[in-house]
């Protein structure tokens, strides 16, 4: 156990307490004995040293933020060829303009971007080996040939995405357009790559497959394929998917907020809306690969679960319970203010159904937030006769959780099609039993995932986990794959009542939007504290220990301070990326 | 303004409503008021949702703004964070340091530092035993000797029963064995079964050997269980021999008969 960094702190500590002269006798004895250096070297090698450290922050504190901030800037460059490819697409098909726009807007981050990313990447790996360097030879051991893989990757990727930006104006008619398009494709394509390469480093900390023996590509396949790595990828394309939305939302908030004319109040009041839009398609299915990649670690390691849901980092749950609920209650308040502002006449018709929706949202939200062993003291704990109580102990289990998240993504998701309806008449025959249909659709599977939570508590966990559970997610992503179709069938034929109007949102429409951006930041930063703290003091669970001073979890107060920094540094950065990406524009405005 | 404060007043009733059931079910007061705070910020929510627009902004004025509203945010969230029960890390700190303890000590750099304290603490108790002689005199030395003092034998045999079921109980803690376990009312016992009367069934080799090998018996009931293995296979690579033997002497003592201990099978 070698801990470098610790006498050069006692050295610096000693000397702020006996004042300079001590410091400088000490720099002076450590001066004049140099040369002995050279004859002790002879004498017996040195122990290989597994650990440095830095005075003041710390050296996890420093890996912590530099890593975090390189991880959210990824997603974002991850997230936003996506949601740039999807709009491409979009205008592609429908042949609106605005929506190519969009894309290029968003496209033309990314040249900043991916070299930001790459320097916070750089930063982070020379800080690795410098303050972990026996980590860091473990790993390179096992993952040598995807360190190759991964720089390839790179390689084609940057040509693609200099290919993609540079080629946009010149590529816009006819089968250039369809070759951008391919192009966009594969920018998508070798991302994901770029993405599930290193998670298979990160995952691999915490669900390790070791071979024993093998050549090294069959060690690192083993390494690479471990329990967790898919549902990692899974769950983290959706999240840069909803990071990369709610992104171009809270851009388009603020843009919206300081717009000067009627015309940029259109545009960032539209951008707002289509950054939602894809926030929320990403966030509806996000808890269900949450859920696959839990169940995942308790079949890998059931204390590695019990650690994270039932252990000292169950109270972590709740605060994400409290960020997924606000996320929530913005995303729906985001669609309700659309309905109230953008298409007149729709509020009055539907200030009912919104008023039901909150009332659901929050007592689901109160329900999720409900921990298993509550906070009582001791006088409180006797009256219930234990620290579960009859009633509030029953929503503090996984199958209460499991019955509101569902409900929270049905109503979302019903909150989409009331705001996609509004201000239409459907003229088609059948409307009035599609209608019905959805209806009762929407009735049953809220009845279902009810009934299969309650009934979640009389079974073993094993029959809840593996059918109950899995039946409630299957329930809520058929309903969102026929009534989606259905309504988007419906609404083909229908008669534009109200036109939409853009650009009369209220200034809190752009608040709402921030304030959803930064819950997926805080819970992005949130969970990756969660992942790192659940391996506890192993560097690779169970397989090469963590003997630094910094082995402990910090406390989940001194951690959420850690988060909000984190969090404002990276909008700080991607506010720079913006400002610098769109400083061309404004000039080229301005002299126009 | 009248539609505000009429929601105001429909958030502040349903609010005071639900502190009076939660009283009468007698919630804890945290959870009493999270429902208040519940009600509160739906009416807010419904409040905002037609209040009047704000006055646009821009410039400096719009960025300050912005700026108090992520403080605002983040002082919610981390408020909201430290008000949770926190754990201790110097909990886990002294679990880390039990763990490795001895891995370190058995290190050359481990040994050296253990003979620099023990010569340290050598000296430190020299330089006592000299003050007092010089103090007291040689009679009173030789009485403190009889009366086990600086240089009395080592603890009786009867405290050092004491220290190893105590070491077998910290394991037991260290362990986390009580995910799984449940042992004197405390634990869990839907993975694996209740320890209480286990020294009824088992010698303290059978518990050794239950340890290193999760796969060496089964206990009746929880087949399924140990089809899984659901017992992890880590106690052999994580635990000391000495470790391992004092945690099942610890266990060897528990004969509870009124509790309902599962038979276990010998499978190995």
């Amino acid at each position: 156990m070698q801990q470098q960094g610790g006498w050069f702190q006692r050295l610096l500590q000693a000397g702020r307490g006996h004042g300079g002269m001590f410091s400088a006798l000490l720099w002076a004895v450590g001066l004049l004995s140099l040369p002995a250096l050279a004859f002790g070297a002879d004498v017996a090698p040195a122990a290989a040293t597994e650990y440095r450290d830095i005075p003041y922050i710390g050296s996890r504190n420093l890996v912590w933020v530099v890593a975090q901030l390189h991880l959210l800037l990824a997603g974002f460059v991850l997230g936003v060829p996506i949601f740039a490819w999807l709009c491409e697409v979009v205008a592609w098909k429908t042949g609106e303009k605005r929506y190519d726009k969009l894309a290029k807007e968003f496209t033309k981050l990314l040249t900043s971007a991916y070299a930001t990313t790459a320097l916070f990447g750089g930063i982070l790996l020379f800080l690795l080996i410098s303050f972990y360097p026996k980590l860091m030879n473990y790993l390179t051991d096992i993952f040598f040939p995807s360190f190759i893989v991964y720089c390839l990757l790179f390689l084609v990727e940057t040509a693609t995405l200099y290919l993609y930006w540079y080629g946009w104006d010149a590529m816009q008619d006819g089968h250039k357009k369809t070759f951008h398009i391919f192009l966009g494709f594969m920018l998508n394509f070798f991302a994901f790559f770029i993405m599930i390469v290193p998670n298979s480093w990160a995952t691999f900390q915490a669900s390790p497959v070791v071979l024993a023996e093998g050549s090294d590509i069959a060690r690192a396949w083993a390494a690479t394929w471990n329990p967790t790595w898919w549902p990692v990828n899974i769950h983290r394309l959706i999240a840069n998917v909803v990071l990369g939305g709610y992104i171009c939302g809270a851009y388009a908030g603020i843009r919206y907020l300081s717009a000067r004319n009627a015309e940029e109040r259109d545009h960032y009041d539209w951008m707002g809306y289509v950054g939602n839009f894809i926030g929320v398609f990403g966030l509806l299915p996000l808890p269900f690969a949450g859920y696959w990649l839990m169940r995942e670690i308790y079949q890998y390691n059931q204390q590695m679960g019990i650690t994270l849901m039932g252990g000292f980092l169950s109270w972590l749950f709740i605060l994400q319970a409290m960020l997924i609920g606000v996320l929530f209650l913005g995303s729906n308040y985001y669609f309700w203010l659309g309905i109230t502002y953008r298409i007149p006449g729709s509020e009055l018709k539907y200030r009912k159904s919104m008023l039901s929706m909150l009332i659901i949202l929050l007592l689901c939200l109160g329900v999720w937030m409900t921990p298993h062993s509550l906070v009582a003291s001791l006088e409180e704990a006797r009256k219930m006769g234990g620290t579960h109580h009859p009633l509030l102990g029953v929503f503090g289990v996984m199958s209460a959780k499991m019955t509101v998240s569902n409900l929270m993504i049905l109503v979302t998701f019903m909150s989409f099609i009331m705001y996609w309806r509004a201000g239409k008449e459907e003229t088609a025959g059948w409307a009035k039993a599609a209608k019905a249909l959805m209806s009762a659709l929407l009735v049953l599977a809220g009845i279902a995932v009810v009934v299969l939570g309650v009934w979640g508590y009389f079974v073993p966990a094993i029959i809840r986990i593996n059918y109950f559970s899995t039946s409630q997610v299957m329930i809520v992503l058929f309903v969102m794959l026929t009534i989606t179709p259905l309504t988007a069938l419906l609404l083909k034929s229908a008669k534009t009542t109200t036109e939409m109007v853009w650009g009369k949102m209220p200034p809190r429409a752009g608040y709402a939007l921030v304030l959803n951006a930064i819950m997926v930041i805080l819970l992005m930063t949130l969970m990756g504290y969660a992942r790192s703290s659940s391996r506890v003091h192993w560097h690779v669970y169970g397989v090469l220990r963590d003997s630094s001073q910094y082995a402990f979890s910090p406390a989940l107060g001194y951690a959420a301070g850690i988060m909000a920094l984190n969090t404002f540094l990276f909008c700080m950065i991607v506010a720079f990326i913006f400002w610098v990406a769109t400083m061309s524009d404004k000039a080229k405005a301005s002299h126009s | 303004m009248g539609n505000v404060i009429k929601k105001l007043m429909i958030g502040l009733v349903v609010g005071g409503a639900l502190v009076g059931a939660t009283r009468a079910f007698e919630f804890p007061v945290i959870f009493q008021m999270m429902f208040f705070a519940y009600a509160m910020l739906g009416a807010v929510v419904f409040m905002i949702l037609d209040a009047p627009a704000l006055t646009p902004m821009s410039g400096l004025k719009s960025v300050i703004v912005l700026v108090v509203f992520y403080v605002v945010l983040c002082t919610v969230y981390i408020s909201g964070a430290s008000m949770w029960p926190q754990y201790d890390p110097e909990d886990e700190k002294g679990k880390i340091a039990k763990i490795l303890g001895p891995k370190y000590a058995a290190t050359q750099q481990g040994k050296a530092e253990e003979l620099i304290a023990r010569a340290k603490a050598l000296d430190e108790q020299t330089k006592a035993l000299a003050a007092r002689l010089k103090a007291l005199g040689g009679d009173q030395a030789g009485k403190d000797q009889a009366a086990g003092g600086a240089g009395a034998s080592p603890a009786s045999s009867g405290a050092a029963t004491g220290d190893f079921m105590k070491l077998g109980e910290e394991q037991w803690q260290l362990q986390e064995c009580y995910n799984c376990h449940k042992l004197k009312g405390e634990g869990g016992k839907k993975r694996g079964p209740e320890l209480d009367n286990i020294a009824s069934y088992l010698s303290v080799d059978d518990i050794k050997q239950k340890i290193l090998d999760p796969k060496s018996f089964m206990a009746e009931g929880f087949e399924k269980e140990y089809e899984k293995g659901k017992m992890p296979d880590k106690y052999k690579d994580l635990m000391e021999e000495k470790d391992v033997v004092a945690l099942a002497s610890w266990l060897g003592t528990f004969k509870n008969t009124s509790v309902n201990t599962p038979k276990p099978i010998k499978k190995k």
